[in-house]
Order: C-alpha cells, then structure tokens, then sequence
C-alpha cells in the first residue's frame, strides 16, 4: 500500500498526454503517408479505411469484452470461418433470415462452450480456447468440404455488404451500433461492472458475491456473438461462405484491440480501445499497401508496432 | 555494528518514517515494538535495501547499506526472515535452501552436498523439516521454518526477524528461542520485531518502540515493565484506544454446528451468535477461525454441519445467497480478497449491493444515483482524502480498509463477519474501525470478530471462542476473559 | 522426517492424483492408440511406418521441449514455429551459397548450416528474453509479434518458395539416416530429452528456471538473476527450434519458409498435455516428450486409418480439452 502512494506523487504530463497520443499517432501516420502517397488522404480512400475498421473494430471489441476478464480468444478467427460457413448454408438453403439466425447461433453456442470451459470449469483461457478453435476449425472444414458456399442470396450482399443509409455502408452503421452498444453495456449495466470487477479481481469479486463464472460465460457469449456479427458482414462482402475466412483475424484482434490500449491483466480499458486500434491497424496497412510497401515486410512492421506499443502502454514502468 | 541515523522516509506526501536512530550491537537481541503502521516493517525495508530512505544513513559496521540492492545487502550479512516468504514453492525444501547458492560442479549440482550441509544446518538450529517435499505442501509454520533456516544457511551478521512466532506452535516457538540464544551466543545481532510481551521480556536485551513514523524510546528491557512498553506502543491508555460497547445480546442470529470443511480445516466447530453481540473468534494464524468465516459466508466447501441464520438452516452457503440473507464478510486478505484495486473506491463500495434496487433496475446501473449511495457510508468511516473515484489501491491501508467496510453499511445485514479487521493499518484507523464495529453492535446486528490481536478480543467481545487445529475448544466469557486464559487454549488442551 | 504441528501439511497426493499427474492417463492413452492401431491396422507396426513415426515425433518433441522451458519460467514462446521456418530457410542459404550439392564441398556447408540455424534461432530467442526480462511485458504479445516480424521476413527473403540446393549427403545421412530401425533424428530428439531431463533435475539453471517460474519475487531475493534466466531460457528456446529447422530441412530436402505454420500452437498442446503448468514453475522433460509421442502415434494412426485430416484436428481439440479440463476437476487445486 506504501509504494502505490509514490505513483501519484507526480502526475506526469506524459500521463495526461496519454490518452491523446493514440489519436494523435494516426493522425501523424496518415499525413506520413500522405507525404509519400496524396492519394492516401482521398476521399475515396478515407471511406475505404472507414470500412475496413468496421470489421476489424468489431472483432476487436470482441476481444476487448474477455480481455477486460483477464482472457482472450484464440478461437475468433476460426468461428468466424465456421459462421460464415454455416450462415452461407442456412442461407442458400432457407433465405437470409435464417441464415443470419443461423449466424448469430451459431456465434453464441461456440462462446458460449467457451464461456463453460473458462468459467464453469476454470480451464486457462488461452489453452481453453486455443483447444476450442481446433475443434471449430474441424467442423468449418468438415461443414463446407472445404468449398466456397455459394452462391449466396442477392439480397443479403446487397443489404449487407452494398447497402448504405445518408450514404454510409451498411457495416459501418453495423460496427458503431455494436461499438455503442457494448461501450453502453460496459458503463451502464450490472453485467458491464461485474466484467471490470472480475478482471480486477476475481476473488475480491466472489467475496461481494458476484460469481465469475456467470459473469465469464457471459463474456465469452458476447465474444462469440460480435464474432459471428463481424462474420456476417464479412460474408456479405465476399458473396460465399468462406471456410478459410477467419484467417489471420485472431491475432489481428488481439493486435488492435491491446495497440488501442486494452490491458492483458484485465479489470481496465472500455470499447475506445477497440476502435482506436482498428483504425491504426486498419491505417498503418492501407498505408502502407499504397505506398507499396511488400506484403511480408507489412508483417514485420505490424509486430513492431505491437511491440512498441505495449512498451509504450506498459505499468511496469510505474511500478 | 548497525547503525541506523537520521532515517527519514516519505511516501508521497505521507510520512512513514522521521527521523529514526538506531543501532543494534553484536550479540544483542533488540525488540523493535510498534502497532501496525508505526513503521517497523519501513524501517526493516529501509535496512535491507528494499527502498531507499528520503534521508538519513543506514550503515553495517562502519560502511554504508544505503547504494547496495537487497541481494548485495543479504550478501555483506543482513539476513531478513519476513512474514510474507521468499520461497519458491514448486521446488522442494533442499532446492529453496540453497535458491541462488547452489553448490554445483561445472553447471551440475551437488545434491549430496547440499543434503549433508542442509541436515547440518538443521541440526545446528534444531529444526526438523522434509528436506524433499514441495515448498507448496508444507503448512505455514514449516514454510517459517524454512525461510528461517534460509535465511541462516548464510552465516549472517544480523539477523532480522519479522513476528516469527506469529505461526509456529510453541514447541517450534521454543525451537525458534534456542536457536536465536545459540546465534546471539555467537556474535549474532538479531533485530526482533513482536508484539508479544513475553517473547520480547525472554529473548531481548533492549527494545525500540515506533510509533507513527517515530522513534518513542529505546530501552533497557529490563528498565521498563509491560504496562509501560504498552502505554508507549499505544501512546495513551490501552483503555482509550478501545469504545465501550453497550451491548444487549438479543434473538439468536448465526448458529453453526458441527461444521467441517472438505479441506479438514474445520473439525466439527460450534458456535453461535446472537444480535446485539459481538463474539470474538481467537487462535493462531491458521487455526480456523479465518477458515470459520469463510465456510459460514460459502468461500469454503463444507463437509458436514449445520449453518443456521436466524431462524432458517442455510442448505449450501454461497456468497451472493448469503450476502442476500443478511451477512456481509470482510476478508482478512484486503488487497488479494477484499478490493478490486485498479478499480474506482465507489464500485469496490457498491460491489456487493449491485442487486439492490438503490443501485440498479432490471440490469441497468442507476449510475447517476451511485455516486450518492455510496457517498453515506464513506462519510460515516471517514474516507481520507475524501476521493470516491480514486483506485482503491492508491489509498493508504487503513483507508483501503474503509472502502472494504463501507460496503457493509450499503445494505442492511444482520451478522457482520470481520476477518482480521485492523490488519496492516495505523492506529487512527483502528480506532475508527472499531467505533463502526461498536455502531454496528449497538444498532442490533451480531458481529463476529476474528483477530489475531489478544486486546481486540478482549476490549470488543463478549463472548470469545478459542480455536485450535480447526476445533473450537474453549468458550470464553467476558468477564472471564484475559490474555493467559486465551493463551492457554491456543495448543488445544 | 515430519513435524507435528497444530496446522498439518495438506495431505499427500492420493495414488490416483499421482498416477495422473505423473503421466498415467497420457501413457494409458497411448497403449490404447497403440494397441488400437496395431489390432486394425497392420501396417501400423510396419518398419517403415515406425520410422516415419520416429522422425516425426522428433518434430514435434524438440520444439516441445522448447516450449516447456518457456512455459516453465511462466510464459510462451509463439514464434517457435516462425523460428523453425526460418532455421530452415536460412541452413538451405547456407548450404546452397557454399555449393553444399557438388561432391567436393564436404561437411563444411552442413555444418555451417547448422551453426547458422543455431545462431539465429538463439539470437530471436535472445531478442523475445530481453523483451519480455527488460519491459515485463506479457510473453504471449511479444512472441506473438516477433512470429509474425520473423514470418515476414522468411516470406519476403524466399516469396514462399523452397530453396533448393542441399547437399544430397546431408539429406541421406541426416534426413534419411537411421541406426537399425531407429532414424537419427528421432535419435537426436531422445539424446535432447535426456538433456533435458539431466537439466531440469540436476543444474543450477535448471532449479533457477523453475524458480523464475514458480516464484519471480521469491527467485530474486535469493540472488537468482532473473532477467539472465529469462533471457537464457528463450534463447534456448530458440536454438532448440533452429535445430529443428535444421533438421526439417534434411527430411524435407529444401528449405521452407511454410512449415511449421501450426507447431507454436501444438507444442503448447503437446506441453499441457505433458502437465506442464500455464502458471509457470511444473514441469517435467520426459511427460512432455511421452505427450509428443502420444500426439505423434494418434495423427500416424488416423492417417493410416484414412481418417479425414478435419477430423484429426477435431480429435486433438477434443483431446486437449479433455485434459485440461480432468487436470481441473480431479486435481482442482484449493488454491488459486
């Protein structure tokens, strides 16, 4: 309790400049590119990046719920193979209202598997899901036979993917509905505290009578739910159930939603995170694909920027 | 030989230590007495290199202790036992003997070596312990044990000894004294640090008394007697520090029979409680009484027994049912159990009364109403500084205290649950802790205590249950009560 | 030895506790597999296919093993993969650069290989240990982002082709190179194990990496430095992957910039599985190994049996959390 009061003995300016520096790093990192490349700045391109966010913010929202728990989600990516999948075939087969049901079911069982293992039988998050995603992985692949489902209804690709309202697409609404929609749940409800509480401390939280593991498989149903959300709008996008469609998102999740700020020791952080993260992620490879920068050397940049920030977000340094 | 000067430590702007001399000769062993929060355990940080003091000098035989990291101060022999271990417990006793010493070949160990120099030293000391078991299997007294023999194996100039009684049986305790006679014998200076008088009256040559931050005196022991040492720990009468409680014992409100737990920590206890009263629960650390609390509130799983709250038999205890049914636990580990520490004192405040209606309709928080539900109970324990939205962890202990305690004034509940309530605070704040264990009693609710401080049982309880080996053995009441008939009952007979 | 006391020890581990903890239920699933396998499939205990078998759990046990001396600090290491693909890719460099397929070039090219595959595996191993030592920052990210820098790299250095140019002697002696029925590599990987185990049990860095893991607070106070254990351990971590690399390219004749996309992930199963603890400070060599061979046997068996490779990769989900999740019901540890 003695060294925590040497923390506040100086509140440093860089400390209250921190909230500011993310947005401030993107801003700075377009006009870069802009340097290189005007083309960056366009309009066109503005709205490009825009839509690409949408995506990327709504799985990044989805980690930032069960990072607040002190857990992640390595099965994302894969579930969201699995819901494209599985949307793609209630689809095709029963119109796209069923395929979204279908979707969203699909989404919630798998988090909610995951929630039983985390929660109910305290299974390590990261071995729970890691475990999870092979099993995912098999049935998207068994499911689809490892082929496109198509083709899909117009209609679906034309309301989610074409669609637009006061000339914004459909997945943008969709993501800051979802982003506004979680960020209310977080500050609003008693589930939201009982998420901060139980990633702050889930013993001290048990003692007040909250029980985590209600509170985890929750958590993880949300995950699951953006997941297969995100999924749906991606699928809409490609026009065919994708069994391959998951790929890399896991990680990039997990990438933009701790770049934005999110906290792997839990019980800190709200939706900003995911949002901020995206759309530096999102900046940082638009960028960097219109200055020609090499697809693999994107790589390398990515995880140095990952490293870099958490150096940068770290506590270690003020404890 | 050690020669502490001037020692000054601030924290922020709190002052932990000001201005404390001390010195400790060869062959002596010098008590260092203090409530919590009077700086000892600074004080012993300070020597040993955790932190470094604001000003002042720390200096071992002429040279200065000051620039030098824990490890190197360990090195030129000081030689800290603390309550809290530095013990690795995946590895056996004979690895965490020799942790960072290893007696090796090349990069190979010397397991045969290191054996026979570990059954010598335990020999020498007199203690007996598995020298191949798991640090994490051994009880809390073996694990003393070891970190004392550790801290041995060295051949130290001083030795440091935080409370090393707190958890041994009197038999180890008397194994402890032998050993501690042995290295005073040999030049050993042992800064002993206690809060009981008998141990400090037996073992010490002189005593250092602190309190809040200062040096009060330092003394022959032989100088002084008990009553004296206490009135200058305290700094008033004991009888001051203490409210008198009106109590009027009522309908009966907690009645547990026969309870034992599935990890055997309990064995068939027995109590009860009535409203109005206040019971106070006494044993060493590990005895069962913290374990007692936890059953009754359902953070431990019971075995067998009864627990009966008012009039209704509880079938399997679970935190939020029985939070709901009227009792509120405070946990005696604040900072592991009782705060979520990176969270805002309002939520570690409201946490536990999230359900009720003044706080939340149909899931939704009434956030705008917060602030204000949990501003009443803040008020009434004194929060300083008065920063509802500061991270509990950033408050000092007494005050992290307070957040934890306001919580039983949130909601309206019946039987109160203290797990060593004045742990790691000053002695402002106990003060205020008790008067609200006082208020709570006076309005009519049963309040259990479970401490570990001999004159918190007697000044607060009215009745007091002796526990040992996780056995009630002894009821006690008040006007019966006093430090040796408590005592007496610690081993069980 | 014992002490009586008011406040007993917890009690012992039940025989059961025991026989899983050491092992029993991983061994008993693996006679079962085995003798599965053998009664309907007979080309099981084929020669060749036990071969196969050997130099596969090679692979699989060597990263395994570096992977367990991570998670026994306390942490991961998930650019075991990255660092096998570009241990590979870079002892293939070497050997074409120095003309390792023209018969005069000797064992000069293959060794240097190696030495290549060891240095740059120890030197990212190196990098992940400082990063993690010096900011304290989550093992997990850090290693997930120099995976996918090293991954980057690889792609870039070789477009996703192989590279070809290997000496034809070092593919038979290493790649194809046996004692009796017994491939070298899988040889190598025993020798490793056994180095492993005579590490853990019997060095000073073997007890220091325990403590780090078991105790970080505790391991510095008694002078063990953790920063260096730490730094160590992944650079062994590294080198051990490198090898891997190395020896990758023998099997394989070329290097590969694609392999191992996969193995961080399942080194990590092969690990839990072996009862390596998430939280650092248990583990032991000779489960882990015993787990790869187990995870080794079950894929040989199912490709055998024709069983489609989806449903493989259901059956190692499946079996990873079923023993997580009996490692949590039987022995559900009283403290948290």
């Amino acid at each position: 309790m003695t060294d925590v009061m040497t923390r506040r003995s100086a509140p440093a300016l860089a400390d209250r400049l921190k909230p500011f520096s993310l947005p401030l790093g993107i801003v700075a990192l377009l006009l870069v590119f802009a340097l290189i490349e005007p083309r960056v700045i366009s309009g066109a391109n503005l709205r490009n990046i825009a839509l690409q966010t949408s995506f990327l913010a709504i799985f990044a929202a989805a980690q930032c719920v069960v990072l607040l728990t002190r857990g992640f989600d390595l099965s994302l990516g894969v579930t969201v193979s699995l819901v494209s999948v599985g949307a793609g075939m209630a689809m095709t087969s029963a119109g796209v209202a069923a395929g979204l049901a279908a979707g969203c079911g699909i989404a919630l069982a798998v988090g909610l598997f995951n929630g039983l293992l985390i929660g109910a039988i305290g299974i390590n998050a990261f071995v729970a899901t890691l475990g999870t995603s092979y099993v995912v992985m098999a049935l998207a692949s068994t499911l689809s036979g490892g082929f496109p489902v198509a083709p899909l209804p117009p209609a679906f690709n034309a309301i989610f993917a074409q669609g637009s309202l006061f000339g914004i697409r459909a997945a943008i609404w969709v993501a800051l509905i979802v982003l506004l929609a979680i960020g209310l749940m977080l500050r609003f409800t008693t589930l939201g505290r009982r998420l901060y509480l139980v990633g702050a401390s889930a013993r001290a939280a048990t003692a007040a009578g909250i029980r985590p593991a209600a509170v985890l498989i929750a958590a993880y149903a949300i995950c699951g739910l953006l997941a297969g959300i995100g999924a749906l709008l991606l699928t809409a996008r490609t026009g065919s159930g994708e069994p391959n469609l998951g790929g890399n998102l896991t990680l990039e999740s997990i990438a933009a939603a701790v770049v934005g700020g999110a906290k792997l020791t839990g019980g800190e952080g709200g939706i900003s995170s995911a949002l901020l993260g995206a759309l530096f992620i999102t900046v940082l490879s638009n960028g960097m694909n219109l200055v020609q920068v090499d697809g693999y050397i994107q790589q390398v940049f990515l995880g140095a920027i990952i490293v870099l920030s958490l150096i940068l977000g770290r506590d270690g340094a003020r404890r | 030989m050690l020669n502490v000067s001037g020692l000054t430590k601030r924290f922020g702007g709190f002052t932990a230590l000001e201005a404390v001399d001390f010195t400790l000769l060869p062959g002596e062993v010098h008590a260092l007495l203090g409530e919590n929060g009077a700086g000892k355990s600074t004080l012993i940080n300070a020597i040993c290199g955790t932190f470094p003091p604001s000003e002042g000098n720390v200096q071992l035989d002429g040279r200065s202790l000051l620039d030098l990291s824990p490890l190197r101060v360990r090195e030129v022999g000081v030689a800290p036992v603390f309550q809290e271990f530095s013990l690795a417990p995946a590895l056996s006793v004979l690895d965490n003997l020799f942790l960072g010493r290893e007696a090796t070949r090349g990069p190979f160990l010397r397991r045969g070596e290191m054996r026979r120099e570990a059954e010598a030293l335990l020999s020498r000391i007199g203690f007996s312990l598995p020298l191949d078991e798991k640090v994490s299997r051994l009880s809390r007294a073996q694990k003393q044990m070891v970190e004392i023999a550790k801290a041995l194996r060295l051949s130290p100039k001083i030795l440091i000894l935080d409370e090393p009684t707190a958890s041994l049986t009197d038999g180890e305790a008397e194994k402890l004294f032998e050993a501690v006679a042995r290295l005073k014998a040999q030049g050993v200076g042992i800064l002993y640090v206690s809060h009981r008088m008998a141990e400090i009256r037996r073992l010490s040559d002189r005593v250092t008394v602190l309190r809040g931050g200062r040096l009060i005196a330092t003394v022959h022991t032989a100088d002084v007697t008990d009553a004296e040492l206490i009135e200058m720990m305290v700094g008033r009468p004991v009888d001051e520090l203490f409210p008198e409680i009106h109590n009027s014992p009522g309908a009966p409100a907690l009645r547990v029979s026969d309870l034992s737990t599935a990890t055997g920590s309990i064995r068939a206890a027995s109590i009860e409680a009535r409203k109005g009263e206040v019971i106070g629960l006494a044993g060493l650390v590990g005895c069962g009484r913290s374990e007692l609390c936890r059953a009754i509130f359902g953070l431990e799983d019971i075995s067998s027994g009864e627990v009966v709250l008012g009039e209704t038999p509880v079938a399997k205890p679970r935190p939020d049912r029985m939070i709901a049914a009227g009792i509120c636990y405070f946990p005696g580990d604040r900072a592991a159990e009782g705060l979520a520490l990176n969270r805002p004192a309002r939520e570690n405040v409201s946490m536990a009364g999230l359900r009720l209606r003044k706080l939340s309709r149909g899931g939704l928080l009434r956030a705008g109403a917060e602030p204000e539900v949990v501003a009443g109970p803040l008020d009434k324990l004194g929060l300083r500084p008065m920063m509802p939205e500061r991270r509990a962890g950033a408050f000092s202990g007494g005050n992290q205290q307070k957040v934890m305690l306001a919580r039983g004034l949130v909601d309206d509940f019946d039987v109160y649950l203290f797990d060593e309530p004045t742990v790691g605070i000053d002695v402002g704040a106990k003060t205020d802790v008790y008067r609200f264990i006082k208020q709570l009693a006076e309005s009519g609710a049963c309040v259990i205590v479970s401490t570990s401080e001999l004159p918190e049982l007697l000044h607060l309880s009215d009745r007091i249950y002796v526990m040992a080996g996780g056995a009630v053995v002894q009821e006690i009441a008040r006007d019966e009560a006093s430090e040796t008939a408590i005592l007496s009952h610690y081993f069980g007979e | 030895m014992s002490v009586t006391t008011d406040n007993p020890a917890p009690a012992g581990p039940s025989r059961l506790e025991g026989f899983l903890v050491n092992g029993g239920v991983v061994l008993v699933l693996l006679v079962l597999v085995v003798a599965v396998s053998a009664a309907v499939e007979p080309r099981f205990l084929n020669k060749l296919n036990l071969m196969n078998m050997g130099r596969n759990f090679a692979f699989l046990a060597i990263p395994a093993l570096a992977q367990m001396l991570v998670m026994t600090t306390g942490g991961f290491d998930l650019s075991l993969g990255a660092v096998v693909a570009s241990g590979s890719v870079v002892s293939a460099l070497v050997m074409r650069s120095m003309g390792a397929d023209l018969p005069e070039a000797g064992v000069a090219p293959v060794l240097a290989a190696l030495a290549a595959a060891l240095a740059l595996g120890l030197a990212i191993g190196a990098f992940n240990g400082w990063l993690v030592a010096r900011f304290n920052i989550s093992a997990f990210m850090v290693t997930l982002a120099t995976a996918s820098a090293i991954v980057g790299v690889v792609l870039f250095q070789t477009q996703g082709i192989p590279i070809y140019g290997v000496s034809e002697g070092f593919i038979d002696l290493i790649g194809r190179g046996r004692i009796g029925p017994v491939p070298y590599v899988a040889l190598i990987a025993l020798a490793l194990v056994a180095l492993g185990i005579v590490m853990q049990r019997g060095t000073r860095f073997g007890r220091h990496i325990y403590a780090v893991g078991s105790d970080a607070r505790a391991a510095l106070l008694s002078g063990v430095p953790r920063a260096k254990v730490l730094i160590a351990t992944y650079a062994l971590a590294g080198a051990l992957a490198g090898v891997t690399g190395f020896l990758m390219t023998a099997r394989l004749g070329s290097g590969q910039g694609t392999i191992a996309e996969t193995l961080a992930m399942q080194t990590i199963a092969a690990a839990v599985i072996g009862g390596v603890s998430l939280r650092g400070g248990v583990a032991r060599a000779e489960l882990v190994a015993l787990a790869a061979l187990f995870l080794t046997v079950m894929a040989n068996a199912m490709n055998l049996m024709r069983i489609d490779s989806k449903f493989q990769t259901l059956v190692l989900g499946l079996v990873l959390l079923g023993a997580l999740a009996l490692e949590r019901l039987v022995l559900r540890e009283k403290t948290e």
